[in-house]
């Protein structure tokens, strides 16, 4: 059964909280598509918000492997974001202090590389650490990487950034020359309201495609390792590390390597960012960045990966949002610390109100066979039917 | 800048971390949570004390350069740091029951909250006190030592609060109550002692010695709605290096972290190229260091 055999059927199935989030995605989705089609929204910017977007679903990922799987409290999202931004730039901008002029595909390869190492570095100190001492220290060692980041000059051009670096997609045989080759388009929707859409659009569109490309198999790859016997070690070891040592398991050796995992992938949104934005600079290492990655996997719901994705997009609404908030001028303040007090309300309430978070895991921890074998049916609302897997 | 003039400055800078760890300190060992909101409990102190002192003005008198109003600008600041403590304790803490790990992050979210308001109603730039920038005292110039009289009443000033603090801690009923609970809150509880009403008389010391090291942080410094924030993570340096729930180890760590802090130019005197930009980092890295190798602290006993 699919949600286009049956679309009812399917809406039933859901729990609560699915219904609720799915039903304000397509609110959302509506007002998005009404401002594109009026031409309120700007196609180019639209898309290069869902590329931000892109960039935090891959970073709530990588956080959830590390909190939502492993239980590990890091505080050093921006630190990996950073390490991959900088090592991109590093490698292929035309301008970099040092390095600098490899293709961008190189620059991913080395960019994920050195992340893996940083974080097999910070992590053989502190992943031995108690819970609450791991929050401390890793975020003390992501400010010591942002101080290196800024004062090591010779290395990183220091506060002034690294500019020129190229598209990901500069050096590919068609692709390079797809945003120029396409004609450019003037649609009329709305009388007076023209949406065009240029080289730049055409620009975006590779960018979104190479995000979705990241987020896909990012996804992929976390779903999978989740549902292997990997994954059930790592989520003992969240529930119970004594047990998990009880029954004969390496807890320090699978902490690390969820904690490695979790690190690439964060860097690897920082390589994506790296050739959307085409600056970098320290501030994006700035550690508002990882609070952000940790509410939208506190409010995605820890443990969940689709949670992580939606958490991803809320964070995004939130920041991009109050910064359209700036055109109305009867709001008599800057709207930037808004956004900081929407982010902490937010955070308050959820752990108030629903600690799980909105999209608890569920379904998605489980192999399909294992529900299709089972001789009980779950209950309504369970969204475990027996053989239920066409949706996912 | 000679080595006594370091130390001088180090001395003052850790005046103001000794006030943050107290709390810190105590609060994480009484109701069990790093919180990651008392750097900004320090900025609200700080801007309750601007406000006052803008109201009061400099009500004639001074002390060490220092007009009379603002040390009542000083009072109500801790005072609202206190309260501001007290109100979030009842509105958001206690009612949660998701670990201390739940807390941890609920407090971030408090710290925005605290942090976004005075933003909204300050601007993010720097401010300062109304208060004449003094010239360094003169007789100290020959020993190569520039501070103001303001700084020295930023040392006396917190050694009064601390060595107050002692006193209340071991000459009064409600310091041994406050120490049995930091010990071990179980048998406190079971020996009679009303632990909630001591845990928001924690809150209150706490919070009130932040908003009182915010103020300072704000004379010796400037005013900014990140001061705290950026503050915080030395805090949790000194109070890890001193001992979580141990008050004296956060005076003590308080001290140490303060004076390497601004000792770090030293290293270059003596040859090691690590520059004042990293006088930070090597507080976090003494912080990680300490938990690895003694995560009880100084003066933490040794399990």
């Amino acid at each position: 059964m699919s949600i286009l055999d049956d679309p009812a059927g399917y809406w039933n199935d859901l729990t609560r909280a699915e219904q609720g989030v799915t039903a304000s995605i397509a609110l959302f989705g509506a007002v998005l598509l009404l401002g594109l089609v009026t031409g309120g929204l700007n196609p180019t910017y639209f898309l290069f918000l869902v590329g931000l977007a892109g960039m935090y679903a891959l970073m709530s990922l990588g956080l959830n492997s590390q909190w939502g799987f492993s239980g590990l409290i890091n505080f050093s999202v921006a630190a990996f974001f950073g390490i991959g931004a900088y090592g991109a730039a590093l490698m292929t901008s035309d301008s970099a202090p040092i390095l600098g002029g490899f293709d961008p595909l190189f620059g991913l390869v080395v960019a994920l590389s050195v992340a893996a190492v940083m974080a097999v570095l910070i992590g053989v100190p502190t992943l031995r650490l108690r819970a609450d001492y791991l929050a401390i220290a890793s975020l003390g060692l992501a400010e010591v990487v942002r101080l290196l980041v800024l004062n090591e000059r010779e290395w990183t051009n220091g506060s002034g950034g690294v500019r020129g670096i190229p598209r990901f997609f500069d050096n590919w045989p068609v692709l390079s020359t797809f945003p120029e080759a396409m004609p450019g388009l003037e649609i009329v929707i709305v009388p007076g309201r023209v949406i065009e859409l240029g080289t730049p659009f055409y620009q975006m569109v590779l960018n979104i495609s190479l995000a979705v490309i990241f987020v896909a198999a990012s996804y992929l790859v976390l779903r999978r390792a989740h549902r292997s016997p990997w994954g059930r070690v790592l989520r003992t070891i969240r529930s119970d590390e004594d047990l998990a040592r009880a029954l004969g398991k390496n807890t320090y050796s699978f902490k690390m390597q969820s904690f490695v995992l979790g690190s690439v992938i964060m860097a690897l949104a920082g390589v994506f960012y790296a050739h959307l934005n085409l600056f970098v600079s320290p501030g994006d290492l700035n550690p508002i960045t990882t609070f952000y990655v940790w509410v939208a996997v506190i409010l995605g719901g820890s443990g969940s990966n689709r949670g992580a994705l939606f958490g991803g997009v809320v964070v995004v609404t939130i920041r991009e949002g109050t910064r359209f908030l700036n055109e109305f001028a009867w709001i008599p303040f800057d709207t930037a610390p808004l956004r900081l007090l929407m982010i902490g309300v937010l955070i308050v309430l959820v752990m108030k109100f629903r600690p799980q978070g909105l999209l608890p895991p569920q379904r998605e921890l489980i192999w399909p066979g294992a529900i299709t074998g089972s001789e009980t049916k779950p209950e309504r609302h369970t969204n475990q039917r027996p053989g239920g897997d066409s949706n996912e | 800048m000679s080595v006594l003039e370091l130390v001088a400055n180090g001395l003052v800078f850790s005046s103001i971390l000794v006030l943050g760890s107290i709390g810190l300190s105590l609060i994480y060992s009484i109701a069990n949570f790093a919180n990651f909101a008392h750097g900004d409990t320090m900025t609200v102190g700080a801007y309750s004390a601007l406000v006052t002192f803008g109201a009061v003005g400099s009500l004639g008198g001074s002390v060490l350069g220092l007009p009379f109003g603002f040390f009542v600008a000083l009072l109500v600041g801790a005072a609202a740091a206190a309260v501001v403590a007290v109100v979030t304790e009842k509105v958001v803490y206690e009612s949660l029951d998701i670990g201390s790990i739940g807390l941890l992050i609920t407090s971030i979210g408090v710290a925005f909250i605290y942090r976004g308001i005075i933003q909204i109603r300050f601007g993010a730039d720097f401010t300062r006190f109304d208060i004449t920038a003094l010239r360094p005292i003169e007789w100290l110039l020959p020993y190569g030592i520039r501070i103001t009289q303001h700084d020295v009443a930023i040392v006396i000033s917190a050694a009064v609060l601390v060595g107050g603090l002692h006193v209340l801690l071991q000459y009064t009923d409600l310091g041994r109550k406050m120490r049995a609970m930091a010990d071990n809150p179980d048998l406190a509880r079971i020996s009679g002692i009303r632990t909630k009403r001591i845990t928001l008389v924690t809150w209150v010391i706490g919070a009130g010695l932040a908003g009182a090291g915010g103020v300072f942080l704000g004379l010796f410094n400037q005013l900014a709605p990140r001061m705290g924030f950026n503050l915080l993570l030395l805090i949790f340096a000194a109070v890890i290096l001193g001992g979580i729930g141990s008050i004296y180890g956060a005076m003590l760590g308080g001290f140490l972290i303060g004076m390497i802090s601004q000792l770090t130019p030293v290293l270059e005197m003596v040859g090691i190229p690590i520059g004042i930009e990293y006088s930070n980092a090597i507080a976090f890295v003494i912080m990680v260091v300490v938990l690895l190798v003694r995560p009880t602290g100084i003066a933490g006993e040794a399990t």
